[in-house]
Parts: C-alpha cells; structure tokens; sequence
C-alpha cells in the first residue's frame, strides 16, 4: 500500500495525534500548544483538499471514485471500513476550513479561559472527520461520541453559570440522543446481523417481511437521534440556547456538529432506504420532509423572535438544518446537488457570523438590544419633530470592516444575491420547480413544492428583516457605544469564512458541478457498495505460528 | 457592454478605499465612471439602432440556467443612457451638494455600485441574473437611503424600504421561477418568444401575481407606496436618482420589458389598472397636501408612475408607447426638481413650503429653471410632459375591456391631471413668490454655484426641446426602444405636438383650468393646514406598516417561539422520548407487530429470582434517587452486580469482569462526588400537592415513561427471539484465534476485529476524564456542603468535650485498620492488574479491565490516606498518562504502515519468553498497553478533580467567612 493510500485515515489520526501530543506537555505552554495545534489544523487543510482530488477523478463517467480502507486488514463486512468519496471529501474540506477559523480566533484569548482547549478541539475534529469517513455503522456511533464528549466539554469551555446551565441541558439531551442510537443500531443489526452500511444495503431488500418492522423501527430510532443533533422540531429546542451560550469559537465549530446529523441521514437515507431498498424504499422521507418544513417555519419565528444576535444565529442554525432535511425529505438528485451546496454556504456563513457576534457586541451595552426593539415597538409615538442634522457621521474603520462583514452574512442569511446564499436557494428552488431539469415539464406543481419554496423564501426574509434590525441598530443607531478592539487574528477568520462564500459564489459553476456529481453518486450508491464490498485485503502473515 | 457594469462596481471599491475627506477625488472618480459608461452606452448605440439586440454571455452556472449573459436591445439601451446621463448629471450635483464634513466615499461608493446594479436591470439577458442584479438594487438603495445613519428617519425609511422591495424581490424570484418553469429557460429571449406558451398556461396567474409583486413595490405602487416618501431621507441627489432614472424605475421597466409576454389577459388589466389607477389618483391627491418640497415631488413620482402602469395595464401597443414616452419625460423633469429642491433645502434649511416664500428674487435662475419642470410636470404644452399625458389621454378614452375600471379611467385622468398642475403650482408659488421669508433659518440664500444649477439647466432644455421638437429629438431613439419592446406589434404613432382639436386636447384643457382654480380654493387652506391630506391624515401607510411589522415580525413570532418552543429542560426530555417512541411505533403498526416465539423452556428460577432482585433495586433506585441519593447509588449497584451476574450466567466473562471493575470505581466515584452534592430535604408539603395540576403533569410522565419502558421491552423481546440472520459474529467465532491469534473471542475483537472502535472509545474516555477534569477546576461547592460532614463533625465534638484528647485525634484514628490494610494492597492490586492484563489475549482481563483495576490501587490510596498525603508521596501525572497512552495505541495502529499495511494491522506470535515461559505476543498487546495507561490516566484523573474538591473547601470556607465578616 503506497503512503498516499493510508492519507484517507489521516484526517481522523492527526487531530488525535496532535491532541494526545498536546496533553504531555503542562498547560502553561500556551504558546507551545497553540502553534502546535494551528499547524495541525493547517495539515488537516491540505490534506483534506488532497482528498479531494482522490475523491474527484472521474467526474465525467459520473460514478464516484471511491477509496476504500480496510482497517486492521479486515474485508467488509467484517472489519470496518473507512469510504472516501465526494460527500465525505466535500464534509472533510468544510471541517477544515471551520477549523482554522474558529482556531485561529480561539488564540487571541479564548483558548486561555479554560484547561485542555487544543486537546479538546482536536479530538472534536477527530470525532468529526471519523463521523465522516466511516462506512460502519457501530463505528459511527464510536465517532459521534467522540466529538459528542469533546463538544460537552468545549461548550463548558470557558464556565460561566448560563454557559454551564445551557451545556448541561446539551448534554443531558445528547446522552439521551447516543441511547437512541445504541438501540437503534442493535436492532437494526439485531435483524440484518450486519453493521457496515455496504452490506446493509445489500441486505436491506432481503428482509423478511416479518422482520422488516423491526428494522424500520431500528431505523426510526436512529433517525430521531440524528434528527436531534440536526435540530429537527420539535427535538431542537436546545439548539440556539447552547450555541449562543457557547465561546464564539466553539460555535462556529458547532456550525459543522449540526450538519453531522444531516450528513448521515443524507448518507443513510440514500444508501439505505434508497430507490434499490425493496419494500422500504423511501422510508422515512416524508418524515424528513415535514419535520424539515416545520422547522424551516420555527426557525425563521425564531430567527424573527430573536432579541440577541446570538440567539437570532442558534436560530438560524434551525431554518438551515430544516431546509436540508425537507430538501433530503424530497429526495431528488439536482435538489439534493442544491441542498449540498446550501449546506456548504449555510455552515460557513453561520460559523462566520457566531465569530463576528462577539467582536460586535463587544462594544455594546446588553441593554442595547432590549431598548432597539422596544424603540421600535413604540417609537411611533414619540415625537419625531426634531430638527435633524443633516452631515453625516463617518463610521470608525474598525466599525466599517465589521460593518461589511455584517452585510456580508446578512446578504448570506437572507439568501440575497450576489453571494453564494442566493445561488443556494435559487439551485435549491429552480430543482424542486424542476424537478426533472429545466424545460423537461412544464406541468402543474405539486403542494408540497409550492410550500417548501414559500417557506425557502419566506425564511430568507425572516432572516432579512431581523439581520437588518440587528444590523440598524448595532451600526447605525446612535447609541454612544465604544469602538470595540478587535485584533486582526479575530478580524482575519471572519473576513475568511465571508471570502470563501464569495468565492463559492463566482466559481459557482465548479463548485455546482461537483455537488451534482455528489449527488448523482449518492442516489445511485451501486458503485459505493460495490467498491466497499470488493475492496480485498493485502495478502499477509495473517496466520498463527502455532505450535 | 459588461463594462457598462463592472466598471461602476470597480469604481465603487475604489471609491470606499479613498479617505473620508477626499470630496474632488471622490467626485472626479465618480464623473469619469459615470462619463466612460455614458459613452461606452452612446458608442453602442449605431449597433442597437441597426434593429438587433448586441449580446454578450459568459458561462457562470450553466447546469442551473443562470449566465452571465446580458443583451441590449434598444429599450435595454435607452435606459442605459438614461442611468448613465442622469448619473453624470447627479454626481456633479452631488459633488456641490454634499457638505464638506460629509464622509463622501461612502456616498460614492455605493452610489457607483447602485448605479452599477441599475444597469445590470436593464442589460439583463437572464432573468434570474436580472433578479440578482434587482435584489442589489434593494440592498444599495437601502444604504443609500440611510446615509444619513444618525436621523432615526433615514433609518426608518431605509428599513422600509428594504422590506417592501425586498418582499417584492422574492415575490419577482419566485415569479421569475414560475416562467423559467413555463418556458424551460430564464434566457430572456426565449421568454419574450414563449408570450403565447406563457399567456395559456395554468400557472399564468401564479406567475403574473408574483411578478407585479416585485414591480409593484419597486415602482412604489398603491397599496405598496408607502416606502417612496419615506425614502426622501435620503440625501437630495439620491432621491434625484431614485426617483428619475432608477429604483422605482426598474419597476416600470421589468413590467414594460416583459409587456408584449403577460399582457393582455383580464388579470393583467385589473391588477395593473386598479393599482395604477389609484396610485395616479391618490398620488396627485396627496401631493397637494404635503408641506415638504420633496414629499410633495415624492408622491407625485407615485402619481406619475401610477399612469405608467395604468398605460402598460391597458395591453394595446399605442398605450405601451405612451408609457416608455412617459417615462423618459418623467426622469428629465422629476430629475431637475428634486435638485431644486435640494439648492433651496441647500440654501434656506427647510424644505417647508409654509415657512418658504418669495424665492424668486434671491435665485431667479433657479426658481425659472423648477417653474419650465414643473410645467412639464404638469402637462403645459409646449413641454415633454404635455406630449405623453396627451397620450395617455387618447388612450384612457379608448375602450379596452369593457369594465367599470375602463369606464372610470378617462374621469380619473383628467382628475390626476387636475391634481397635478394644482401641486406644481403649489410648489411654484409657494416656495418662489409671494412675500419674502421670514421664518427661514438660513438668513441670505443665494444662487448655487454654476456647475450645481448645470445639471438642472441641461434637463430642462431637454425638456423644452423635446416638448416643441420631438420627432428631431426623442424620436428615434424612442422608436428604436418601442420597436424593441413591441417588434411585429409596434403601432403607427405619431409624436406632432398639434393633433388637431380633439378630446385629450380638450381633457388637457380642463385639467389645467381646473387644477388652477382648485389652487386658488385651496391656497388658504394649505398655507395653514398640518402635513398631510384631508381624512387621510391619520392614515399613514407608514405607521401601518410598522404596527403590522413589530406585530407580525416581533409579537407573534415571540409568542409562537415561546407556544411552540420549550426552554426547560423536562418538557425537552419528554418531547423527545415521545417523539422517539412514535417514530418507532409508527412501522411497528403500519407493518403489524409480530412477537418472536414464546417459550419457557429452560427458564431457571434462580435466574429468573435474580433478575426480580435486579428489577426491584433499579425501581427502588429511581424512585429514591430524588431526596434519598446514597440509597439510590446502593440500589444502582445492586441492579449493576445482576448485570454481571446474567454476564457470567450467560458465559461472558470478560463482560462480567470488565462490568464489575467499572461499577465498582464508577460507584466509589459518584460516592466521592454525592459529598458535594447540595443536600435536599423533603420536608412540609411536597410539589406535587401545592402546585396544581403537577401531580397530573407526574401521571402522565409516569404513563409516557411506562409505556416508552414497556416498548423497549417488546422489541428487544422481539429481536431476540428471532432466528438470527447469518451475522458477522460467525465470521469473528470463525476467525479469531486462526487469524486473530487469540482464544478470548472478545478481546480479539476489541484488539483486532474492531480495534479501531476500541481505539475510538478510549479517546471518548480520555476526552470524560478531561471534561470533568476542566468542568470540576472551576467548581466551587455549594455553600450548604462546604462544612465538614456531619460524621467529622461528631467526632471534633468529641475530641473537644474529652480533655484527654487533641482535636481531631478521632478523625485521625477512623478507619486506621482497614487504611493500612488498604495501604498494603497497593502492590497486590498492581500484580493483579498485571495478570489481568497479560491473560487478556486468550483468558477474560485485558488492557482495560487492568487499567481499571490499576486505578482502583489509587482509588484506595487516595480514600485511606487522604489527598494530601498520597500527593506528597506519589506523584501522579494522569494527564500524562492519558497522552502516552493514546500516542502509544496510535503508534501501534500506525506500525503496520511500516510493512505496508494499513493501520491496526495485527500481527501476532509467540515468544519464549525467559521465566514466565510461552507468551502469546500479539502486536495488539502494545495496543493493549495504551488502552491500560488511557484507562488508568482518566479515572485517577476524575478522581483528582474530585479529590481536589475537599482541598478547595477550605479555600472557599474562608471566602464565605471572609464575606460574612465584611457585612457584619
């Protein structure tokens, strides 16, 4: 096996490398561990989009590329399998780049607030890359604990009552959600006697039929402890109270622990419950796709209802989650090549704006908030007859960066064009308009359609006028409020995370043609089953020496 | 013709980066942008006039039908001119107007990016791209509009102006969606091909609804015309823009653009003509009655526009003409008097027309240039205005369909009409003549500089000339443009300024004579009156608009968030085992439920009294674990020790060895904990019976819980009834000593089959440890624990009543045997764990159950001796050992790429070792000795941070003391 073969594990082995590293060395060496942990994470980077090309090649025969590593030296489905194709390069690469942002904004001085930050923050990327990569189903759940755990200590990371009071609820809840899974996949392996999700395809449409109520049973269990860390109504509630309570860091990482559970079911749905499922094809779907509606519309009340901008973010995490899982829910192949594309534009743009939250509010009075809305509410009646100067001010250029920033994720939010926000919803609606491709029907268009659109707009407008409610009042309103100082390595990941988004935006040609050919891969997973079930192991010494 | 857009987008980015201060720069930048795109728009004229359209395209995401593609044709071009010319003509206004403390590159900045998007609108050959391009003209003009950031107005008027244009930008979206759903493309030549496809399909109506949404409330169009008066918040050479050549424009564009594909039908006419109709009516109507200058011009842009519409509304191709005629007129003059109006606000410091009168003797030259605008505002002949108004009037007399709105449109022209020279004349003699002002707050106005009237002068000549000679002038290019709009369709029309004595001359004639007297009956009234129309005035489309948007967008969104959400914790947890418990029962009904075979052969009873005793102390558990939590943790282990015995019951050894070392240290940890736990005493009434309705809330929970228990129980039941299907774990029977190189099933599979599931479960152990290590460092007990337990405090008690006795001897002397006995274990337990974990590989033990035994060692030490005294004698380094040991199992992992295997690759062997004889020596038992250290580092750190806890106490004692002293 080249060396290049044993890079598809390297995304789970360097994090947890680095962070065991990390833990022999004393806590007073921050400056130590932090550039230790920088230069991993940048590691992480390039090894990711190396990944990337593996997991590209072939984009014009339109099936995947798949790598496939055999651990231990085991067959599937025996040993477990780590698969890297589109999707898992695609979340890899996202991860990443979360990765420097938070990381780099954690050194100015939030990673100082609390022991073990670096080591914490590396086995989350770990947890999460496994989550990625792993083609098992038991593995999987090995991986959502791992990042499960360094998330419940990251969200602690920092105390403070309400932060201590919100990740307590987060962890209750998520303990909670890893018992569904645990029973979920016992059953599911209970009547298919497998766990790698190869095989479980295979096995899927051979199902007795009497047996098959169980799996879907199993099958539902696990989707409700992936639809918990989704957010999915009414099981989200925790959700923008334990983001917004979190350091800015670790939220923008948590942007990406939202999208985990929307990867699996995204991965599973189609794997396993696809068009070759048998009887229980498409299980599950209207479940995805009304929940998902749901929680698109509490989202967006909640985005709406939102005093604070953290709280306004927590609920924006709830409308991208709900988009995703309706557009899963729909399951159609240009709709699911929009969904990626919005969940890449969602995620960086949620993660840039948790980070920019803090250096805005940094110079604001709490009590801010609570006047602009109640000024709002009633200034109708106050008196408006002042002579009103009219020379502008000019904006302190540390405000103005911040300022373009703003705009910048409300444009996102709002899903308004030029950035990638509007090419997000406008691939996402002109697939489920279309969904056989531009032109190819020009019928009538089904209820569901016309609601999933409505609520795809109708939540972008609710992110408009609450991001210029927010934004009116933290700029533009005269409050005397401090110039906050901001160091351009808090500045820098934001501005970042903004540029990729623009980039996303003008390469949106590349960009979209690579999320077709992910999601073409995905609704015909034939070769991702057939590449994980050939992959044979290296001939070996394998044998006992007995005696 | 893609440089008509980048470049006022390049000149924008420029502009921001010059400094606050740089006013002639700021200008010069902006002039030459505006100047360079004017000539690059007149250049391309020869071409466009040539009759075909010049496209261009550049591929941006093809697979979704969205390109780069822009085409002008000649209507596409005459706006250009017109966004360019009219440009021009406002940065040089601009540049007098702005005072010199006014950060300009702001200005500028997004007055060149406006602009740009502007033309992006009207050279547009995608009509998603032509969305794009519209829903930037929202987000620039509502920066535009809040330039002035400071006056709560411009911020209001910004705010509003964004919501409704950005509300009728989705609205166009989704429109613009419905065609491209129609036609198979967004390519706006195969859109203007498909008119008949269009007109007769089932969405039709959808799709026009949606449309007029956007240009509706960008044309600012009753009943969305609120925003645009609110918008004069703006500084006066935005409201100059907005007003003449773009923003409210581009509505009346798009709706003219896609005119010969979605008029004609009934829906078409009644949307258009009745919101057209009441715009053009109430527009003039309260025009008369608003005091400020530019409220007064910023309703009539509302009238003028609500003409606009009702011509486009009227599906014939004469009206289509007269409403690109009109809207041209309507720029040149609309332009020049919002500048008036901003050299009087300039000079005097009001825009009052109450407080302002007799101007005329301080800037002639201004007060004649607004008076030939307003005239062509008004409709006077001679004047541009005069020609498209008469042919409006032709039009609204023609029957179109035969409707009462048809009927009504002749009337309500001339009446608008009416209104119209009654409000120029209001603003003429109003604010020029009558007596000098007296209650002005600027004491000498004077005439503006040269090149700030330049702009002005230049419109009103071109009002002149195209109102005496419009076939010379405006005629070709309007020809090339309405030629471009109507193709085959295009109308003989004819643009003489005599068409003889006829009805719209007559109408004409009546509105002026009209409007004046009506000026005359009214001119006391308004020189009195507040702002404001009669029986409108508490009417405000404003202050409906924010009632509605705080009611909608704040009230109920909280009061849903706070129906629909929970922020408890309980309510959460009942939510989700409820939901879990439907979303599994919901298969398990729709498929029928079919239980496995039933049988009670080889049910043991003492098996089966085993399991009744396990049942009992897991339900005394919960049902203790509120107020009673030592017996709850006993009864916990009793449940536990039946869990290791069904393991050995069952044969699993390794399971009941491993089982019985984590209850026992996870248990002696919570001990440790429970310490610092705050007491609860269940005393007086308890909850359930002073709340009401709590022990209702119980009952159900109970039910929920029973019912979610009972179910679990059923498809466990279930699934381990069944014949199993043929399962991995016959492969790893199969396999593991011949390939695995281990007797001990188990262990292989954790070492070898699924090592990297092991691998995976020792970081979550390590991250455990971590987490409550940092969570606990910045614990600080509860002040009701911080005292010393009651026990210690018994035995001071004593030492102090006995003189014989030093205080705290008894503390000393508790338990001396068993620590010793504890203390010399700690060898002992050492070799166990050693056995336990070199028996691992064929024999229950293990890396992990030895790592849990090794730490059960330090258990011991730190409960007999105390923290301190183990600490002064041993030195521990948990987290050290956690890091060693994960490094170690990783390095493990990754020496099979050394032989060029993947990682976790075993190899296994035996090896004669001297004195302990055969060992079998696996790779997998240095993997083992990583999890043993992990497993050792983590529970002795969790035990540190709660060890540490009794040494913070003291620390927080004396806080608390030092506290009580300060307020004593």
């Amino acid at each position: 096996m080249s060396w290049a073969n044993h890079l598809v594990i390297a995304p789970i082995l360097l994090p947890l490398a680095t962070g065991a590293f990390l833990l022999v060395f004393d806590e007073r060496r921050r400056a130590f561990k932090a550039l230790v942990s920088l230069f991993a994470t940048l590691a992480l980077l390039v090894v990711a989009t190396t990944l990337v090309t593996f997991a590209d090649t072939a984009p014009e025969t339109g099936t995947a590329a798949n790598t496939v590593y055999l651990l231990g030296n085991w067959v599937a489905p025996f040993g477990i399998v780590l698969v890297l194709d589109r999707l898992s390069a695609l979340m890899l690469v996202l991860t990443s780049v979360l990765a420097i942002a938070a990381l780099t904004f954690s050194l100015a001085r939030w990673h100082k607030s609390g022991p073990h930050f670096h080591t914490l923050f590396q086995f989350l990327l770990m947890g999460l890359n496994g989550a990625f990569l792993t083609g098992d189903l038991f593995n999987l759940f090995v991986f959502f604990e791992v990042f499960l755990a360094a998330s419940y200590g990251l969200i602690l990371h920092g105390s403070g009552s309400l932060r201590v009071k919100a990740g307590l609820h987060y962890v209750v809840i998520n303990l909670a959600g890893a018992s569904l899974f645990l029973i979920g996949v016992s059953l599911i392996y209970g009547v298919t006697g497998t766990l790698n999700m190869a095989d479980l395809a295979i096995r899927i449409p051979m199902v007795s039929a009497d047996d098959r109520m169980l799996l879907e049973a199993g099958a539902a269990i696990l989707g409700i402890a992936f639809l918990i860390k989704a957010g999915m109504w009414p099981l989200g509630f925790w959700l923008p109270t334990a983001y917004s309570a979190a350091a800015a860091p670790v939220a923008a990482i948590f942007a990406m622990l939202s999208k985990v559970g929307i990867y699996i079911l995204l991965r599973l749905s189609l794997l396993l419950f696809g068009a070759d499922a048998g009887a229980s094809a498409g299980f599950g779907e209207p479940w995805l796709l009304y929940g998902g509606m749901v929680t698109i519309a509490f989202g967006a009340i909640g985005v709406l209802a939102s005093q604070a901008m953290g709280r306004l973010a927590g609920s924006y995490v709830l409308v991208s989650s709900g988009t995703l899982l309706a557009a899963i829910g729909m399951s159609n192949v240009s709709l699911t090549a929009g969904a990626l594309f919005y969940m890449v534009s969602s995620t960086l743009t949620i993660a840039a704006f948790f980070l920019l939250i803090e250096l805005v509010e940094r110079a604001q009075d709490p009590a801010a908030d609570v006047l602009a809305v109640t000024m709002e509410a009633y200034g109708d009646d106050m008196d408006e007859e002042e002579e009103e100067d009219e020379i502008g001010v000019a904006i302190p250029a540390t405000l103005v960066i911040l300022g373009i920033c703003f705009t910048g994720a409300a444009l996102l939010f709002a899903g308004l064009p030029p950035l990638s926000g509007f090419i997000a919803k406008f691939a996402m609606l002109t697939a489920v308009f279309n969904p056989e491709g531009l032109g190819a029907s020009s019928g009538g268009i089904s209820l569901t359609t016309w609601v999933f659109g409505a609520l795809l707009i109708l939540s972008g407008l609710a992110a408009m006028i609450a991001m210029t409610r927010a934004g009116i009042r933290t700029f533009w309103a005269p409050i005397e409020g401090t110039v906050p100082r901001v160091l351009v390595m808090e500045f820098a990941p934001v501005a970042f995370l903004l540029i990729l988004c623009v980039g996303l935006s003008v390469q949106g040609g590349k960009v979209m043609a690579y999320m077709d050919a992910t999601a073409r891969s995905l609704h015909d997973p034939s070769s991702y089953i057939s590449d994980v079930m050939s992959a044979s192991s290296l001939p070996g010494p394998k044998s006992v020496e007995a005696k | 013709m893609i440089w008509m857009i980048v470049l006022p987008f390049v000149g924008s980015a420029i502009a921001a980066l010059l400094p606050t201060n740089a006013r002639n720069a700021e200008a010069w930048l902006a002039g030459v942008v505006t100047l360079v795109t004017l000539i690059l728009a007149s250049a391309s004229y020869p071409a466009v006039a040539a009759g075909d359209a010049i496209r261009s395209n550049i591929e941006w995401i093809p697979s979704l039908g969205l390109n780069l593609s822009l085409r002008m044709d000649g209507f596409a071009w005459l706006f250009a001119t017109m966004i360019s010319g009219i440009g021009f003509l406002v940065v040089l206004y601009a540049r007098y107007y702005m005072s010199p403390e006014d950060p300009v590159p702001r200005f500028f900045s997004f007055f060149l990016a406006f602009m740009g998007a502007m033309l992006g609108v009207v050279l547009s050959g995608n009509l998603i791209l032509l969305v794009v391009f519209w829903e930037l003209t929202s987000v620039f003009s509502f920066l535009l509009i809040g330039y002035w950031h400071h006056n709560a107005n411009a911020r209001d008027g910004a705010r509003m102006a964004l919501t409704i244009t950005g509300i009728g930008g989705l609205g166009l979206l989704a429109g613009v969606l419905l065609i491209g759903h129609i036609v198979g493309s967004y390519d706006l030549d195969r859109v203007l091909a498909s008119g008949d496809l269009i007109r007769s399909h089932d969405l039709y109506v959808p799709a026009i609804v949606l449309i007029l949404l956007g240009t509706l409330t960008k044309s600012a169009q009753f009943p969305f015309h609120f925003w645009l008066p609110n918008a004069m918040a703006a500084p006066t050479p935005v409201s100059a823009y907005l007003h003449s050549a773009t923003m409210v424009k581009a509505g009346v564009f798009l709706m003219a653009r896609l005119w010969p594909v979605l008029s004609g039908s009934t829906e078409w006419f009644w949307i258009l003509g009745f919101c057209g109709m009441m715009s053009l009516a109430l527009g003039a109507y309260f025009a008369i009655f608003q005091q400020d200058i530019k409220g007064l011009l910023a309703y009539s842009t509302i009238s003028h526009l609500g003409l606009i519409t009702l011509l486009l509304s009227l599906g014939s191709p004469l009206g289509a003409v007269a409403a690109i005629f009109h809207m041209v007129n309507h720029a040149t003059f609309k332009a020049s008097l919002f500048m008036a109006a901003g050299i009087i606000d300039h000079e005097c410091g009001t825009r009052d027309i109450r407080r302002l009168s007799g101007l005329f003797r301080f800037m002639p030259i201004t007060a004649t240039l607004a008076m030939v605008a307003s005239a062509a505002m008004a409709g006077v002949p001679l004047l541009n205005g005069f020609l498209s108004k008469e042919m409006f009037f032709a039009e609204a007399i023609e029957t179109h369909a035969i409707s009462v709105l048809d009927t009504a449109a002749p009337y309500v022209a001339v009446l608008a009409s009416a209104f119209a020279v009654t409000y120029s004349i209001r603003f003429i003699h109003g604010v020029f003549f009558g007596p000098l002002p007296t209650d002005v707050p600027s004491v000498a106005p004077h005439e503006p500089p040269f090149l700030m009237r330049f702009p002005i002068l230049l419109l009103v000549v071109a009002c002149l000339l195209v109102g005496t000679i419009p076939a010379l002038t405006i005629g070709p290019f309007l020809h090339t443009a309405v030629t471009s709009v109507l193709g085959a369709r295009t109308p003989e029309y004819s643009l003489a300024i005599w068409h003889g004595f006829n009805l719209p001359l007559l109408m004409s004639i009546v509105a002026l004579i009209a409007g004046v007297i009506l000026y005359l009956l009214l001119k006391d009234y308004l020189s009195r009156c507040e702002e404001g129309p009669p029986f409108f005035r508490r009417l405000k489309g404003q202050r409906i608009f924010e009632r509605f948007m705080v009611t909608v967008s704040w009230r109920w969104a909280r009061f849903v968030d706070y129906r629909l959400g929970a922020r408890r914790l309980q309510p959460q947890l009942r939510l989700l085992v409820t939901v879990a418990f439907v979303a599994a029962l919901w298969p398990l009904y729709s498929r029928g439920f079919t239980p496995g075979r039933f049988t009670l052969t080889g049910a043991d009873p003492v098996f089966a009294g085993v399991w009744v005793l396990g049942i009992v102390c897991a339900l005394g558990a919960a049902y203790q674990a509120k107020f009673h939590r030592l017996a709850a943790l006993i009864l916990l282990s009793g449940a536990g020790l039946v869990t290791c015995i069904t393991f050995v019951w069952l044969s699993a050894p390794d399971l009941a060895v491993t089982q019985l070392l984590v209850e026992i240290v996870t248990t002696v940890l919570i001990l440790l904990g429970l310490r610092w736990l705050p007491k609860r005493v269940q005393d007086g009434p308890t909850i359930a019976s002073a709340v009401p309705g709590a022990r209702l809330r119980r009952f159900r929970d109970l039910a929920i819980a029973v019912s979610v228990g009972v179910g679990v129980t059923l498809i466990a039941y279930a699934v381990m009834t069944r014949t199993p299907p043929p399962t991995i774990a016959d492969y790893f029977l199969e396999k593991a000593y011949s390939e695995g190189g281990g007797r001990n099933v188990v262990n292989v599979i954790l070492v070898d089959f699924r090592a990297f599931d092991t691998f995976g479960e020792i970081t979550v152990l390590a991250i455990v440890a971590l987490t409550v290590f940092a969570l606990l460092r910045r614990f600080r007990p509860a002040p009701d624990s911080v005292d010393s337990p009651e026990q210690q405090r018994i035995q001071t008690a004593f030492d102090e009543a006995q003189p014989d006795r030093e205080t705290g001897e008894t503390i000393i002397d508790y338990l001396m045997i068993p620590a010793v006995i504890m203390q010399w274990l700690f060898p002992v337990i050492i070799m166990f764990a050693a056995y336990l974990f070199f028996r691992g590989h064929d024999l229950p033990g293990g890396g992990f159950a030895a790592g849990i035994a090794m730490a059960a060692a330090f258990i011991l030490q730190y409960m007999a001796a105390g923290t301190r005294w183990v600490e002064d004698r041993l030195r521990v380094l948990p987290v050290r050992w956690i890091g060693l040991g994960l490094l170690l199992a990783a390095f493990t992992g990754a020496g099979s790429w050394l032989f060029g295997y993947p990682f976790l690759t075993s190899h296994s062997r035996y090896v004669d070792l001297p004195l302990i004889g055969d060992m079998p020596l696996a790779s997998a038992i240095f993997f083992d000795l990583g999890v043993f250290s992990l497993v050792v580092g983590a529970t002795v750190l969790m035990l540190i941070a709660l060890a540490h806890q009794s040494i913070r106490r003291h620390r927080v004692a004396r806080t608390i003391a030092a506290a009580d002293e300060e307020t004593a």
